[in-house]
């Protein structure tokens, strides 16, 4: 028998191969996905990240909130929060008749309007801008395609009316346009925040590193207004304007010792969240943009002189002409007629003839030399824009009645501000301080940026006769002054009474009919708190400032002392409302019969 | 003897493969785990940042409204409704 042998497959051969032969597969997978890899990693990588990024990474460019503006007590006057507004994409609108029927119906706008916006053909398109809650509301509901919203900062004054024209107003843009919010708007603006976030599939925001979208906050800026204070300067000066049938008003009150401003106020006003609503005159800071003849509140400053040239002491007397005074072709007219009157009796009475008679004797180059040095002619340097220098020409191109008529203050325009600030000095033992609004500036943190020094400009007067002019003031508001009306009961009151012709509109002299009435004084007489500043403009049913603006002086002056918790005097006059002396506004009319059409 | 020795090797080597196919598995689940947690917590930061957006625009609505119900006009309006009236200076004493 013979045994055949046979050949035994070999197992581990096969395994073999099949172990190269997926090995080789492998390998090339592997080889195919490292050159697919070294393909869009490496020779089309750049292409292929910037196209990526389009997708998952979002540009945004972001306005950062304005600074708020706070009151003294940092009480918000003007604070930024945001408010939606509507946009469209014309090229993903379905159907533009329709949506702008439906928008239309919302917003209250006008459907060929908005129809025209929506057939622009344009990427991007603004519907309304800082739409109400409400309204955007509604729009959500309707669930229209290509509409969408944006949140966008938005400005609002609360206190509405409340000090208006010194804060101003900003723009849809929210850049500033009037007032502080333009004079600041670099500070109060911030810096824009812009870079890109990273968005997944479902395109929520992912978070990873990069700038802050809020960008650079804006200072907040502290004023030196006091907000309850600024509320009783406009009430009372809202009722005067009111009760006297005046065209406007202006008041105001400063700290005479540091010069800080703690109310400005004008009749009328205007609302800065709604300011195209009113005429652009009222959005005017008027107390310093514009200028008038001051009247015989301009008395102080020639009395001031007239101490300061040493040539007359306050029982210096003068002839007064009997009420009636030729300069050139003009007659100066006093109300009352007065034989001969002091100095002191002089500012009391209000006497024109008086006054001119003080002016003659100091002369005209003193006078002017200390009415710039009071700071008439000049800005006084407020941080407000648009401030005005008023009118006082150089002592050299005085005519004769121009030098008459400055002693009384015609032929002479100041601001509000400036008149303000040139009394303060006399409260303040003669150093003048410029007036400011601004104490501060903090950062969005709150910590303190700039703050803004009480800062003193020149000695005007001496203590002593600071003092002496002081005395004369008070006996304005005395029993027989055209001031009466401004006293009050517990504080003795220093103070100055106007009544100024206002010039003819035609360029013929002065307005018979036209008139400034204006009071001007400190309290309490003895240590000054504040200054206080009442104009009155074209009053209709009595034109003298000792009726018109005094009270409404006396009712801020009662207020504020009271709201500030000064103490009263001991010794005052026991009066709160004045008696019928008032009446007698003695000379505080301008009264000169312009014999020549022109001043000449 | 040596079918032994050569046993010892490749059970030396397996283990050292598997050890290493271990390490670079954890080193992966780890580095995997980090990436989830790096995309939550930065999902959570972005809802914490909105969060506090919406918080600090609330404060802000809230403090103009607080502003707006301290206005001096509506105070004294109320006041006025309820009868009150500021003291005359007789009434005021100053305790020195």
């Amino acid at each position: 028998m013979m045994l055949r042998r046979t050949k035994k497959p070999n197992p581990l051969k096969w395994i073999r191969f099949r172990i190269i032969l997926l090995g080789a597969v492998l390998a090339a997978c592997f080889a195919l996905v490292m050159g697919r890899a070294f393909q869009l990693q490496v020779l089309e990588g750049k292409r292929l990240q910037s196209k990526a990024a389009v997708q998952y990474k979002k540009a945004f460019h972001n306005r950062p909130k304005r600074g708020t503006i706070y009151d003294q007590n940092f009480a918000e006057l003007a604070v930024s929060i945001d408010v939606a507004s509507i946009c469209a994409y014309p090229g993903q609108v379905s159907s533009p008749e329709q949506t702008a029927s439906a928008l239309a119906q919302v917003l209250n706008l006008k459907r060929e309007f908005l129809l025209e916006k929506l057939s622009s053909g344009k990427g991007f398109v603004w519907i309304k801008r800082h739409v109400d809650p409400t309204q955007v509301s509604a729009i959500r509901e309707l669930g229209l395609g290509g509409i969408d919203f944006v949140t966008e900062p938005r400005r609002f004054y609360p206190l509405k009316s409340l000090a208006a024209q010194v804060i101003g107003f900003c723009g849809t843009d929210g850049r500033g346009l009037e007032g502080l919010e333009f004079y600041y708007d670099s500070y109060l603006k911030g810096r824009e925040g812009s870079g890109t976030v990273l968005r997944d599939a479902l395109g929520r925001d992912f978070t990873g590193k990069g700038p802050s979208p809020e960008g650079k906050l804006g200072y907040n800026l502290i004023l030196t207004i006091d907000k309850n204070i600024q509320y009783i300067t406009e009430q009372a000066l809202s009722e005067g304007v009111k009760k006297f049938w005046a065209k406007s008003g202006m008041a105001l009150v400063i700290v005479p010792s540091t010069g800080a401003i703690l109310a400005m106020a004008h009749v009328p006003g205007f609302n800065p969240n709604a300011f195209s609503q009113y005429e652009p005159w009222l959005w005017r800071n008027r107390a310093i943009t514009d200028f008038f003849e001051p009247g015989s509140t301009f008395k102080i400053f020639l009395a001031a002189s007239a101490l300061e040239s040493g040539l007359c002491t306050p029982v210096s007397e003068f002839y007064c002409e009997e009420g009636a005074y030729r300069v050139g072709k003009n007659i100066v007219h006093d109300v009352c007629p007065y034989e001969r009157l002091s100095l002191q009796d002089i500012i009391k009475y209000s006497s024109n003839i008086g006054a001119a008679k003080v002016g003659e004797k100091v002369g005209s180059a003193y006078l002017y030399h200390k009415l710039k040095e009071f700071g008439f002619g000049h800005k006084v340097g407020i941080d407000c824009p648009g401030e005005t220098r008023g009118s006082l020409l150089p002592v050299g191109r005085w005519s004769q009645i121009d030098a008459v008529a400055i002693c009384f203050g015609q032929g002479i325009s100041v601001s509000a501000l400036q008149l303000a600030a040139a009394v303060s000095p006399i409260a303040n033992n003669g150093l003048m301080m410029k007036p400011y609004l601004v104490q501060g500036m903090t950062d969005a943190r709150g910590r303190v940026v700039k703050s803004f020094q009480p800062t003193p400009l020149q000695q005007v007067l001496s203590p002593e006769n600071a003092r002496r002019l002081t005395r004369m003031m008070e006996r304005t508001v005395e029993k027989g002054g055209t001031g009466v009306r401004a006293a009050l009961r517990g504080y003795k009151v220093a103070g100055k009474t106007g009544t100024a012709q206002k010039a003819d509109p035609a360029g013929h002299g002065y307005a018979e009919d036209k008139y400034m009435a204006s009071f001007v004084g400190f309290a309490p007489a003895k240590n000054p708190e504040i200054a206080v500043l009442v104009v009155i403009d074209e009053p209709q049913r009595d034109h003298y400032g000792g009726v018109v603006a005094a009270p409404v002086f006396r009712r801020i002056v009662q207020k504020t002392l009271r709201y500030l918790k000064v103490p009263p005097e001991l010794a005052t006059p026991e009066r709160d409302s004045p008696g019928q002396e008032g009446h007698r506004q003695a000379g505080e009319s301008l009264r000169v019969s312009w014999e020549a059409p022109t001043m000449g | 003897m040596k079918k032994k020795r050569v046993s010892k090797g490749r059970h030396l080597m397996m283990a050292i493969w598997v050890a290493a196919i271990v390490v670079f598995m954890a080193e992966l689940l780890v580095y995997t785990w980090c990436r989830v947690q790096y995309v939550r917590t930065g999902y959570e930061v972005t809802e914490a940042t909105k969060e506090h957006h919406r918080l600090m625009e609330l404060h802000r609505k809230l403090k103009v409204e607080e502003a707006r119900l301290r206005s001096p006009e509506r105070i004294m309006r109320v006041a006025q409704q309820r009868g009150l009236v500021i003291p005359d200076s007789k009434q005021v004493v100053v305790i020195p």
